[in-house]
């Protein structure tokens, strides 16, 4: 009676923007840089795509925009960690509140309400076939990036980067050039996640809208191991969770409940599959800062 | 633009190479010529420039003055990828691997054979087959580097090179990691790239390589040339005394301790890649583990550190059993331990001076009732850094800003302080200069004298050889052989480092 | 020497950071059109005037106490990012004790406050054991642990503690007596006290004690620390305790000042947990500096509120300075040394 095509289709809708951003965080990761600032960097997205919908009537162009924000964005961890050889878990802590603060602060200056801009004439994104345009780029992005990771020459190198970065250095492979590109990379498609929360699953902006979806795509990557084909099925767990919480809140479950349904959910899947991951050695570090 | 030379051709050239460090000069003026097709060794103790020229060579390191020449023609390479594109190749000696990655992979990476963009796995897997067969380096393309023993993990660094089409291949210390079996392959290896026009520079400090294995030697010391040797014509005092600038030979064999009782008795032990282990270490002795890196000491000594869970056997200090007593309970019995790693475990070289003196001494003398008055610990250092001669401009500076040797010095200096009856030391002068070294052997020596049962490892066959009174070889997790001081020469004990049978009258005869 | 010194903490990365967030807050208040110094000053006579002070307290006693919480074990490198979820339990465990509790007021008091504080304890510790047993990362566990509590505790607000009649989301009031005493008319309660206490004996335990020296080492360095037998997971265990009991007391502190109950989102709104964190941050977790950053943030917040009134700035900006701050100090950016003269240089030579 649960499984139904209908919360399939909602779970698929749900997880569109944690796929994007974990897709994002993975790449990171393959690289050896931590990024724990995807959430800051889909904030940017919504905000931003919201805000350059709103001003040209144009969805595409704030989709365009929210790419390119968050890319930006993406600088400072990029500069911080890589360059500045700074510390990617509080930069990342930082760029999530920064994101916070300036998303709020311009909902203020550029519309000039608190909390929440919602409008009829915002124009969101189209659905074709019961899902964005989005969606499906999502998923195509997921097989781009197995190819890539794989078999391709770049993904090669980045592997190599992330496990060994001195010895891609000896064979002429400059690791700063692959952590730039791939934090810009999770940037854009940060952007897009954002896109997708403010202009596809809703059609506004609410200050601190991502609420934590950030965080789970970075579960995500851990729990899919930082493999393109895990971070969609752990996304997908996520999409579950949420599509369910709603389904049980219509049949008079609290709010509450399903708020925390995802993060349960999550923190649930990370004890399954660390229990059993336990028992080889462990070679993720932990949340200590070096 | 280089003018016809008479002598045979060069395939490197450095010319008055000289580089600057704060504080140090590493390379003053040194000229280096390499023949095409010849065997050269660079050697020096550690600290004599070797490293900081290579890193010139190499592209790394830029030099203030001098002139690298390759093949004849001038270059200055900015990164080890010019270098590479030179026709230039180097295996450090912590091999730059990624172990994740399969051989062909390694081989490949960043030269990869495409196929539309793509990673030609195939003729990637071809390539590595054909090199392999063609140098006598067989190796399966498809096994996972870090499933590799160490000794093809060095071939898979040689493939690399040749893959890259490298005339002029630098091996960084070879054999370090390497049984004596291996390291003959590896002669045997390099002997045939030479015949086919390859040149190799070998950096080492190994005499018996050099005069086995070269042609030609440079030797440094303090970032100058002080020989030019032709092997055929040399001995190895000669190597020996410019290496060390005197006729005294380093590796000095001390005077042996007199046992008393039993401190650390071992029996039937094992823990991670340790087997069914028994030593007993008495007071007033040196006990010696020699053995190839990677063949259990150091996880025995973490696991009678208390560091790793001891899995079979008992372990008894002074009579207690602490077989599986916890780090501070086994330093609370009476056990000091001076770990391998300096700056990743033996202190935290962000913290003061004063902190890292204070480690391990600030749940005993220096506090009360768990109060810790920075008073005492300011005090302590003080003491300390006088005692042990450690060069630190206040111990309010953190410990980064010292040297090796004198991080040593306070590391060391920390651990004999405990006054201990049992003292765990780890490579106690790996990457230490010269007078350092002397300092630290000596207070090792008077360590034992006052009565202290002391356990070393060693790479160093000369530094076992000169402090132990009963030397202990680890193979394969196991203790393959003992032998009394003076009974065994670095022959005897590289067999036995290489697991070959130890003729068994001898070997019980050792063991007590 | 003095000389250096001066030049040192010139120099240092904190000086920079802090600068260069007024700088850029000066920047986007120019952007808005309004004057930064007016502004600043806004800020600061808002924020320590005769009107600001008691606020500035008040929210200073909620900011220091999350910024001693989340400081004890960032003081061992450990991240501890489930702050809000641990000081609303605190919060709502405080509210049923005062409610429930059979005792004399004063006595409820301080039930109250020790119910708290051990249901924000036992909470972190949860997340202390993701990581000890499950080898989740304690960022993680601690962070995603957080929401499910807060949620538990709007629950709990909106439904079965839900003051009848009420349109707001909030838990009857305590009964009579069940509060903090205040100081004066203000809303400074001795919640303050207990907070500054707290901070004295972190200052003590960090500089005077074995314990405050393990602690800081393994910050340093975990593995030299664990090479010299301090065990790693007791430690996580322990200084999360510490820090999610400090946690579950602000909570606590919360619920029994002004207005005497527990309101869904009071707690969490302001960002208390944040500010905290970068406070702590700001500081490496140094007790007496983080003492005075918290101080600074929570000037910067109450200031804030004034700077908008005056230049009608939205009071967000602040966030944005704090932010800023942050994200210049993880990059680890100072001032050139040539700035300070050559003399400073060499001596870092040595």
């Amino acid at each position: 009676m649960f499984l139904d095509p209908d919360l399939l289709m909602s779970a698929l809708r749900a997880l569109t923007p944690i796929l994007l951003a974990a897709l994002g965080g993975a790449l990171c990761e393959r690289a050896g840089v931590f990024n724990i600032g995807l959430e800051g960097m889909m904030l940017m997205g919504c905000f931003t795509s919201v805000a350059t919908s709103w001003f040209t009537g144009s969805p595409w162009l704030g989709v365009l925009a929210a790419a390119l924000a968050a890319a930006a964005y993406s600088l400072i961890l990029a500069v911080g960690a890589v360059t500045l050889r700074g510390d990617a878990v509080v930069l990342g802590i930082a760029m999530n509140l920064l994101a916070v603060g300036l998303t709020s602060f311009l909902l203020r200056t550029v519309f000039g309400v608190q909390g929440t801009f919602d409008d009829p004439s915002l124009a969101g994104l189209p659905l074709i076939g019961g899902f964005t345009p989005l969606a499906y780029l999502s998923w195509a992005a997921v097989a781009v990036a197995a190819l890539l990771l794989s078999r391709h020459v770049w993904g090669l190198r980045l592997r190599g980067v992330g496990e060994a970065p001195d010895a891609a250095a000896t064979l002429g492979v400059r690791p700063a050039s692959y952590q730039y590109g791939v934090i810009l990379l999770s940037g854009v498609l940060c952007g897009l996640a954002g896109a997708q929360l403010a202009l596809g699953n809703v059609t506004l902006f609410t200050e601190n809208m991502t609420a934590g979806r950030g965080w789970i795509a970075v579960v995500a990557v851990m729990l899919g191991r930082a493999a393109p084909l895990g971070v969609l099925l752990a996304a997908l767990l996520f999409g579950l969770a949420e599509a369910a919480g709603f389904r049980l809140q219509g049949l008079g479950l609290p709010q509450q409940a399903t708020d925390a349904a995802p993060y349960v959910v999550t923190l649930g899947a990370l004890f399954l599959t660390t229990a059993r991951r336990r028992r080889r050695p462990r070679t993720r570090s932990s949340g200590a800062r070096s | 633009m280089t003018p016809p030379r008479a002598e045979p051709e060069l395939a490197v050239e450095l010319r008055g190479i000289t580089k600057r460090f704060p504080g140090t000069l590493a390379n003053d003026a040194v000229d280096l010529t390499v023949r095409r097709g010849e065997i050269h060794a660079l050697m020096g103790e550690n600290g004599a420039g070797k490293s900081t020229l290579m890193s010139v060579l190499y592209g790394m390191e830029r030099p203030d003055a001098g002139t690298v020449r390759i093949d004849g023609r001038e270059t200055r390479f900015t990164s080890p990828g010019d270098a590479m594109a030179a026709g230039l190749g180097m295996v450090h000696q912590s091999f730059k691997l990624f172990d994740s990655l399969t051989v062909a992979e390694n081989v490949v990476y960043a030269a990869e054979p495409r196929r539309f963009g793509l990673v030609d796995r195939a003729a990637a897997r071809d390539r590595v087959r054909a090199l392999a067969e063609e140098h006598g380096l067989a190796v399966d393309p498809d096994a996972r580097v870090g499933d590799l023993p160490v000794g093809l993990r060095q071939r898979v660094e040689i493939l690399k090179l040749l893959h890259r089409g490298a005339r002029t291949l630098v091996l960084d210390e070879p054999t370090a990691v390497l049984t004596p079996a291996e390291a003959d392959a590896l002669f045997s290896v390099l002997k045939s790239l030479t015949a086919q026009g390859r040149t190799v520079i070998l950096v080492t400090h190994k005499l018996r390589e050099v005069l086995e294995g070269s042609d030609r030697v440079t030797v440094l010391r303090d970032g100058r040339v002080v020989a030019r040797l032709v092997t055929a014509d040399t001995t190895a005092d000669e190597i020996a005394a410019a290496m060390t600038g005197r006729a005294v030979r380093l590796d000095r064999i001390h005077a042996p301790g007199t046992p008393g009782d039993a401190v650390l008795d071992v029996t039937g032990f094992g823990t991670d890649s340790v087997h069914d282990v028994d030593l007993t270490v008495h007071a007033g002795e040196i006990v010696g583990i020699a053995g190839v890196a990677g063949n259990g000491q150091s996880e025995l000594i973490e696991a009678l550190a208390g560091l790793r869970p001891v899995t079979a056997g008992r372990v008894t200090l002074a009579g207690d059993d602490i077989t599986h007593a916890s780090a501070t309970e086994r330093r609370a019995r009476g056990l000091a331990y001076v770990p391998e790693d300096r700056h990743a475990v033996g202190t935290a070289p962000a913290a003061t001076v004063a902190d890292n003196l204070a480690m391990g001494h600030h749940r005993t003398s220096l506090s009360s009732r768990g109060l810790l008055p920075p008073a005492a610990v300011r005090a302590h250092a003080r003491r300390l850094v006088e005692r042990f001669g450690i060069k630190a401009a206040t111990t309010e500076v953190p410990a980064s800003a010292l040297s090796g040797g004198n991080l040593q010095k306070l590391l060391i200096g920390r651990e004999l302080a405990h006054d201990a009856p049992l003292l765990l030391v780890e490579q106690p002068t790996r990457g230490v200069d010269i007078g350092a070294i002397q300092n630290i052997h000596d207070q090792l020596i008077a360590y034992r004298d006052a009565g202290h049962a002391v356990l070393l490892v060693s790479a160093e066959l000369s530094e076992i050889r000169g402090l132990a009174d009963r030397v202990l070889v680890m193979y394969e997790g196991r203790i393959a052989a003992s032998y009394p001081k003076g009974e065994a020469d670095e022959r005897t004990l590289g067999l036995a480092m290489a697991g070959a049978p130890v003729p068994a009258a001898k070997a019980t005869e050792a063991v007590d | 020497m003095t000389r250096t010194r001066i030049a040192g903490a010139l120099r240092s990365p904190l000086t920079f950071s802090v600068l260069a967030g007024l700088l850029i807050g000066a920047l986007f208040l120019l952007g808005t059109g309004a004057d930064p110094l007016t502004a600043y000053q806004a800020v600061l006579t808002g924020a320590l005037g005769g009107d600001g002070i008691g606020p500035t307290l008040t929210t200073g006693t909620s900011v220091l106490g999350l910024a001693l919480a989340l400081a004890v074990p960032l003081r061992a490198g450990l991240i501890n990012l489930g702050g809000d979820g641990q000081m609303v339990l605190g919060g709502i465990t405080a509210a049923v004790t005062g409610l429930a509790s059979p005792l004399p007021a004063p006595l409820t008091v301080v039930l109250a406050l020790l119910a708290g504080t051990a249901a924000g304890a036992g909470y972190a510790v949860l997340a202390a054991l993701c990581e000890n047993r499950l080898g989740v990362p304690l960022l993680v566990s601690s962070l995603l642990l957080s929401y499910p509590a807060v949620s538990l505790a709007s629950y709990l607000a909106r439904y079965p503690l839900k003051e009848p009649g009420s349109s707001l989301p909030q838990t009857r009031a305590l009964p009579d007596g069940v509060a903090l005493p205040a100081f004066g008319d203000s809303t400074v309660t001795l919640g303050l006290v207990l907070v500054a206490l707290a901070a004295a004996a972190y200052w003590f335990t960090d500089r005077r004690t074995a314990v405050g020296y393990e602690i800081r080492m393994t910050g340093l360095n975990s593995r030299f620390s664990a090479y010299a037998g301090v065990e790693r997971r007791g430690l996580t265990l322990r200084l999360m305790s510490v820090s999610g009991g400090l946690a579950g007391l602000v909570g606590a502190i919360g619920v029994l000042s002004f207005p005497y109950r527990f309101v869904d989102g009071s707690l969490t709104a302001p960002g208390y947990t944040w500010t905290g964190l970068t406070a702590a941050l700001l500081a490496g977790a140094a007790p007496l500096g983080t003492v005075v950053a918290a101080f600074f943030f929570a000037v910067l917040q109450v200031g804030g509120l004034a700077m908008e009134r005056t230049t009608e700035v939205p009071r967000e900006l602040t966030q944005v300075l704090q932010a800023i701050v942050i994200v210049f100090l993880a990059a680890r950016l100072r001032f050139p040394s040539r700035w300070f003269g050559r003399r400073s240089r060499e001596r870092e030579a040595v």
